[in-house]
C-alpha cells in the first residue's frame, strides 16, 4: 500500500512538472524567433507564417494528434512529456524506449515501465544534446570529415539502417502477420510512387492494418482458449 | 556583415544555447526523479542501469545522424538555429522540409543566397509553430488520457494482454510503411515499373536486418547477453557501412 501511495505521489508531481516544463518550453520555442528577430532587426512576416502553416502545418497537426494518442501509452507520463519536448520520436526515442523496456522486461502501463521509459527517454535526449553540443563545438574541424562525399551515403541511409534492424526484431515475432502490411505497402508505393514523399503519413494506415490483423488474431486465440 | 554571418553571431548562439541548456536541465531532473522512484519502488538498480546504458549506446548513432541534419541546414540558416531546432522537439525527417516550405511561401529557396533576416525570422517561427502540437496536447491531455487508459484497462482485463501486441503490431506497420516506400521508390520511382530507382536503401535494410539476425543469434543462442545493448546500433553501423561501400 505504501508503495502505491508513493507511486501516486510521484505521478502527481510528474504531471505537474511535465505540464510546467511543456508550457515553458512552448513559450521559449515560439518566443525565440521574435527575440532573434529583434536582435537581427527584422520581425517574422506573420502573413507568410499563416500561409505556410495552412500549406504544411495542418498536415503535422494531424500527425501530432496521432503521435500523441499512440505514443503516450507506450512511454508513460514522464517519458512522453520529455519525448514531446525533445522530439525525434520515430527515428530514435520510441525504438530506444521500446528497446530498454524489452531489455529489462517491463510491461506497458506498470510503474516499472514508467520508470524505465523516463530513464530511457531522458538518457537518449541527453545523449543527443551532448552529441549536438560537441558537434557544434567541433563543427569547423568536423565539417570536412562528416561532409566528405565518401560518408554521405551512410548518413543518407540512417533511417533504412534503423528500419532494417527493427524489421528483423519485430517481423520475427509474427512473420505471417507482418507479410500482409508489408505486401500492402509495397503494392501501394509501387502503384503510387509519389506517396514516398509522405511515408511518415502512411504509417497510419499501415499501422492500423497491422493492429487490426493482430487484434483479429488475438480475438481468435483468446476465444479458442475459452472454448477449450 | 552577411546575413549568414549575422545568423552565426554570438548573440544567436547565446539565445539558442540557453534554451538547449534549459531542456538539458529538465532531462536531468526527470532522470534523477525516475531513478529515485525506481529505487523507492524496489526496482533492481542493475536493470535500471542497463536501461540507461542501452539507451545511451542506442542514441549515439541516430544523434550523429541528427548532427548531420544541423550541418545540412547550417548552410542557409546558420548553425545556432538548426542546433536548437534539432535539440528541442525537432525531427530530422521533416525539419528541412518545413524550412523549405516556409522559404517557398516567401518566394525564395534555401541555400540560394537569397536569405534575408526577415525571411529567417519567418522560417524560424514556422519551423517552431508546425511542430509544437505534441507538446501542447501533452500539456493539456496527458494526465486525463493516461488515467482513462488505466481505468479502461482495469475494466476489461481481457484486453490487457493486447496492449503489448498492439505496440508490436504498430511497429510492424511502421517498418512495413518504410520498407514498402523503399521498394516502391526502386520499382516505380523513375517511372512506373521501370526498376530504375535507388536501390541503396533496400540493400541497407537487408544488411542491417542480417546483422541484427546475427546479433540476436549470438545473444540468444551463444548467451552473449551484453551484446544486446549494441545490437541495434551495431546493425545500423553495418547497414551504413554497406551504403558507403555502394557509394551512392
Amino acid at each position: 500500500m505504501d508503495r502505491e501511495q508513493y507511486y501516486n505521489g510521484y505521478m502527481k508531481k510528474t504531471h505537474f512538472l511535465g505540464r510546467l516544463v511543456s508550457v515553458i518550453s512552448l513559450a521559449l520555442l515560439l518566443g525565440a524567433p521574435f527575440v532573434i528577430g529583434m536582435v537581427l532587426g527584422a520581425l517574422p512576416d506573420l502573413g507568410a507564417v499563416a500561409r505556410g502553416f495552412i500549406s504544411v502545418g495542418l498536415v503535422w497537426t494531424v500527425s501530432s494528434v496521432v503521435e500523441f494518442l499512440v505514443y503516450t501509452p507506450m512511454l508513460g507520463a514522464g517519458g512522453s512529456y520529455l519525448a514531446f519536448i525533445t522530439g525525434n520520436l520515430i527515428n530514435m526515442k520510441i525504438p530506444c524506449a521500446m528497446n530498454a523496456k524489452e531489455l529489462v522486461g517491463a510491461k506497458s502501463g506498470t510503474p516499472e515501465n514508467e520508470v524505465i521509459s523516463t530513464l530511457s527517454i531522458a538518457t537518449s535526449s541527453l545523449v543527443t544534446i551532448l552529441v549536438l553540443f560537441l558537434g557544434v563545438l567541433l563543427l569547423i574541424p568536423l565539417q570536412p570529415v562528416l561532409q566528405s562525399p565518401v560518408l554521405q551515403p551512410a548518413f543518407a541511409n540512417v533511417v533504412p539502417a534503423l528500419f532494417g534492424a527493427m524489421a528483423y526484431k519485430y517481423y520475427r515475432k509474427d512473420p505471417v502477420l507482418a507479410m500482409i502490411p508489408l505486401a500492402a505497402m509495397v503494392a501501394l508505393f509501387t502503384l503510387v510512387p509519389s506517396l514516398t514523399s509522405s511515408t511518415s503519413f502512411m504509417i497510419i494506415p499501415s499501422g492500423a492494418l497491422a493492429i487490426g490483423l493482430s487484434y483479429l488474431k488475438y480475438r481468435r486465440e483468446t476465444r479458442g482458449g475459452a472454448e477449450k | 556583415m552577411t546575413v549568414l554571418e549575422q545568423l552565426n553571431s554570438g548573440s544567436l548562439y547565446l539565445i539558442c544555447g540557453a534554451i538547449v541548456a534549459f531542456i538539458a536541465a529538465v532531462c536531468v531532473i526527470f532522470m534523477v526523479r525516475a531513478w529515485r522512484a525506481g529505487k523507492a519502488l524496489g526496482m533492481d538498480t542493475v536493470r535500471m542501469k542497463r536501461a540507461i546504458t542501452s539507451s545511451a549506446t542506442f542514441s549515439v548513432l541516430p544523434s550523429v545522424g541528427i548532427l548531420l541534419g544541423v550541418l545540412a541546414l547550417s548552410g542557409s540558416l546558420g548553425v545556432p538555429w538548426p542546433w536548437l531546432r534539432l535539440s528541442v522537439i525537432g525531427a530530422l525527417h521533416y525539419e528541412t522540409q518545413v524550412a523549405d516550405a516556409a522559404a517557398e511561401q516567401l518566394g525564395i529557396s534555401l541555400g540560394s543566397g537569397q536569405m534575408t533576416t526577415q525571411a529567417f525570422a519567418t522560417i524560424a517561427l514556422l519551423m517552431s509553430l508546425c511542430i509544437v502540437w505534441g507538446m501542447v496536447l501533452s500539456a493539456l491531455f496527458n494526465r486525463r488520457y493516461l488515467a482513462k487508459l488505466q481505468r479502461g484497462g482495469g475494466k476489461e482485463k481481457k484486453a490487457g494482454g493486447f496492449g503489448d501486441r498492439a505496440m508490436a503490431a504498430m511497429f510492424i506497420g511502421m517498418v512495413s510503411a518504410y520498407i514498402g516506400s523503399y521498394v516502391g521508390a526502386f520499382i516505380s520511382g523513375q517511372g512506373a515499373f521501370s526498376f530504375a530507382g535507388d536501390w541503396t536503401p533496400l540493400i541497407v535494410v537487408l544488411v542491417s536486418a542480417l546483422a541484427m539476425a546475427l546479433f540476436t543469434y549470438l545473444a540468444e543462442k551463444k548467451g552473449i547477453a551484453w551484446l544486446d545493448n549494441f545490437s541495434i546500433a551495431g546493425s545500423m553501423l553495418c547497414g551504413m557501412v554497406a551504403a558507403v561501400l555502394i557509394g551512392r
